[in-house]
């Protein structure tokens, strides 16, 4: 059925009106960024700002060592989503493929884990850390962050082995595989888009983390992630709204070419199975 | 090439018992199908011949090695699958080269041989497109080319054309059958199409519940059908079945004729087994009238179906005799009968030598006298 031009145009306006919802506040991200401080409050606002401080970003690499602290977020994350995935990769693989006596009591238990809020963590976590003598570094947060990511990802990937049919790897043992060969060899490539959904998710959740680097960082400042450094840029009585805006933008960035990089892999991953 | 031989073989899961207790030797070359009904078994004793699956007990032979418990790989079987199984990330010929690669083979001979098999099979063409740039006769004989490819001991496959479109499945059936003509190498093949079974095997294996019901070559499984089961699942339309039993003359009501059945003395009880094709036009041994109920004409042939006498009919027999028609309503197949019409009287024959006889109790066969051990 087509169609009519008013139900097209109610179409448009509802797409127009969610992007704008969702873009706005990156715009007001990027325009508060770029104003200056005493623009910043004037009434009625300026949605784009009579001179641009294009130099702010600059002024965030010369006054901050942003780019040791993007570097340290990324130290954490890519360490944390590459135990996870290791992890997670062969958990989720047995759970779907191997059916084991008290399999699904398991799989429920990885389940509720995944249901705790990561605050509820940070002390047991802090104790134990404390007692191996992590506190202070990078290590704490991987750690952490990757005890936050499995249980997510494990059931993600689960979730896509079971989309892959059996035959696939029976076919691998036949042709001579092992079992792990096959999975290597056959499965994990075909999972390439289900992997790549499930590492940038690791990958956000671990690079947009607060709490349990404020928790287990504590002062060592050239240890802080990206979110970490940020927060000290709000003064008690002064806030460079600016900067701290700009240096957001910075951080998001890593995210956003992330993303881009996976996104053939992420549209793959939404398609796949319509073909097999 | 090997001769395969399967002895006792058993599979449960916990109290379920899915395989009780299946006996089979596989010539060298020889070409069998195992054939029956969803959850037969049938599937899940290839996986077992295949090492995909464990036996609970028993024996497996491929050749003189016992294979029970070797990995797939280490069976120097290959398989085909019902869904193709192709490695999507792979190309054609990287799909047909993978389990040479996986067996250390250089590099140029699996190219020779990819060559060679894909030159067989009519793909050389599609040698470097991927699985889904495939149609699905191409991706069967992609599948194909990679069992061949290898040169196993025995092909294993898995009902590897009900994927297909009729018209393909018939091109595709006739290319295998040609295939193991060529190369001669031991096959077993699952299906549940009664056609795939009777057109390409030397040997048919029936099964039901777990159960081999007959292991017998196509012809035979037409002619003698052990028991009920395997005299309705053979044949197309099934097998018409009536009741009867022995009156005080010792003679049974057959379709309203007083007929003396070559049954032992002891046979009161009798299932009469009657084949659609064996009811012509016209008079003949076992004559009678039909009044047809439905008829349903094909052009060179009819099924005309008509019902029979209330002392006949089989009640509620279930299994393999419940073809889905009401009790007592039977079909003919009738070829150049003229214009059938329905609730028109039509005279039809049997050769009573052509009756099949069955124990209601036992549902199995009753030998003629000439097939008689007793």
């Amino acid at each position: 059925m087509r169609a009519t031009p008013l139900q097209t145009a109610l179409l448009y306006a509802a797409v127009i009106l969610t992007s704008a919802i969702l873009v706005f506040p990156i715009y007001w991200l990027v325009i508060t960024a770029l104003s200056q401080p005493d623009q910043l409050r004037q009434l009625p606002p300026s949605f784009w700002p009579s001179e641009p401080r294009w130099g702010v970003f600059k002024k965030i690499f010369e006054e901050r060592p942003i780019l040791l602290w993007l570097g340290n977020s990324a130290l954490a994350a890519i360490g944390a989503v590459t135990i996870s995935m290791v992890v997670s990769v062969l958990a989720g693989y047995s759970l779907s493929r191997f059916r084991v006596r008290g399999g699904q009591s398991l799989g429920l238990f990885i389940l509720t884990a995944k249901m705790l809020p990561a605050t509820l963590l940070v002390i047991p976590l802090f104790g134990i850390f404390r007692t191996v003598g992590l506190i202070g570094s990078m290590w704490s947060i991987i750690l952490a962050h990757a005890t936050l990511i499995i249980p997510f990802t494990t059931w993600m990937l689960k979730g896509y082995f079971d989309t892959i049919p059996r035959e696939l790897e029976q076919a691998a043992m036949v042709d001579g595989c092992s079992p792990l060969g096959a999975l290597f060899r056959v499965i994990l490539p075909v999972s390439a888009p289900g992997l790549a959904a499930t590492a940038l998710y690791g990958f956000v959740l671990s690079w947009s983390d607060y709490a349990y680097a404020r928790t287990f960082l504590t002062n060592a400042q050239q240890n802080w992630t990206a979110n970490l450094g940020i927060t000290t840029m709000k003064g008690e009585y002064v806030s460079n709204w600016s900067d701290i805006s700009a240096a957001s933008i910075l951080i998001a960035l890593p995210v956003l070419l992330i993303y881009l990089f996976l996104e053939r892999y992420l549209v793959g991953g939404l398609t796949a199975g319509s073909d097999k | 090439m090997a001769s395969i031989s399967i002895q006792n073989v058993r599979k449960s899961y916990g109290a379920l018992e899915i395989l009780k207790g299946f006996n089979l030797d596989v010539a060298d070359g020889e070409f069998v199908v195992f054939v029956g009904p969803s959850g037969c078994g049938k599937s899940t004793m290839l996986k077992i011949l295949a090492g995909l699956e464990p036996a609970t007990s028993g024996m497996v032979k491929i050749g003189d090695r016992d294979v029970t418990d070797l990995a797939p790989g280490d069976r120097d079987i290959a398989m085909v699958f019902q869904n193709y199984a192709l490695y999507p990330h792979l190309t054609v010929a990287q799909n047909m080269g993978f389990g040479l690669k996986m067996r250390g083979t250089p590099r140029e001979q699996i190219a020779v041989r990819v060559a060679e098999a894909a030159k067989t099979l009519d793909v050389s063409h599609l040698l470097d497109r991927r699985p889904k740039q495939l149609s699905g006769g191409q991706r069967q004989r992609v599948a194909l080319g990679r069992a061949i490819v290898r040169e196993p001991q025995a092909f294993l496959m898995d009902e590897p054309l009900s994927n297909l479109d009729a018209k393909l499945r018939v091109t595709m059936r006739a290319e295998i059958a040609a295939l193991h003509q060529r190369l001669g190498v031991t096959t077993i093949y699952v299906t549940h199409d009664q056609i795939e079974a009777m057109t390409m095997a030397n040997r048919i294996v029936i099964m039901n519940n777990g159960l081999v019901q007959q292991i017998a070559d196509p012809d035979t499984m037409f002619r003698k059908p052990a028991n009920l089961f395997v005299a309705g699942f053979i044949g197309s339309p099934g097998m018409n079945f009536l009741r009867t039993s022995r009156h005080a003359d010792g003679r049974f009501a057959v379709l309203g004729e007083m007929l003396a059945l070559k049954v032992p003395e002891s046979v009161d009880d009798v299932i009469v087994g009657l084949r659609p094709e064996h009811i012509e036009p016209g008079k003949g041994g076992l004559t009678f009238e039909i009044r047809p109920t439905l008829v349903e004409g094909l052009g060179s042939e009819s099924y005309v179906y008509f019902d029979v006498p209330e002392v006949n009919h089989l009640a509620a027999a279930g299994g393999a005799t419940d073809d889905g028609r009401p009790p007592g309503r039977i079909v003919a197949r009738l070829m150049n009968a003229g214009p059938v019409r329905v609730g028109e009287t039509l005279t039809v024959s049997v050769d009573p030598d052509r009756l099949h006889l069955f124990d209601p109790a036992t549902g199995q066969a009753i030998p003629k006298e000439a097939d008689r051990s007793w």
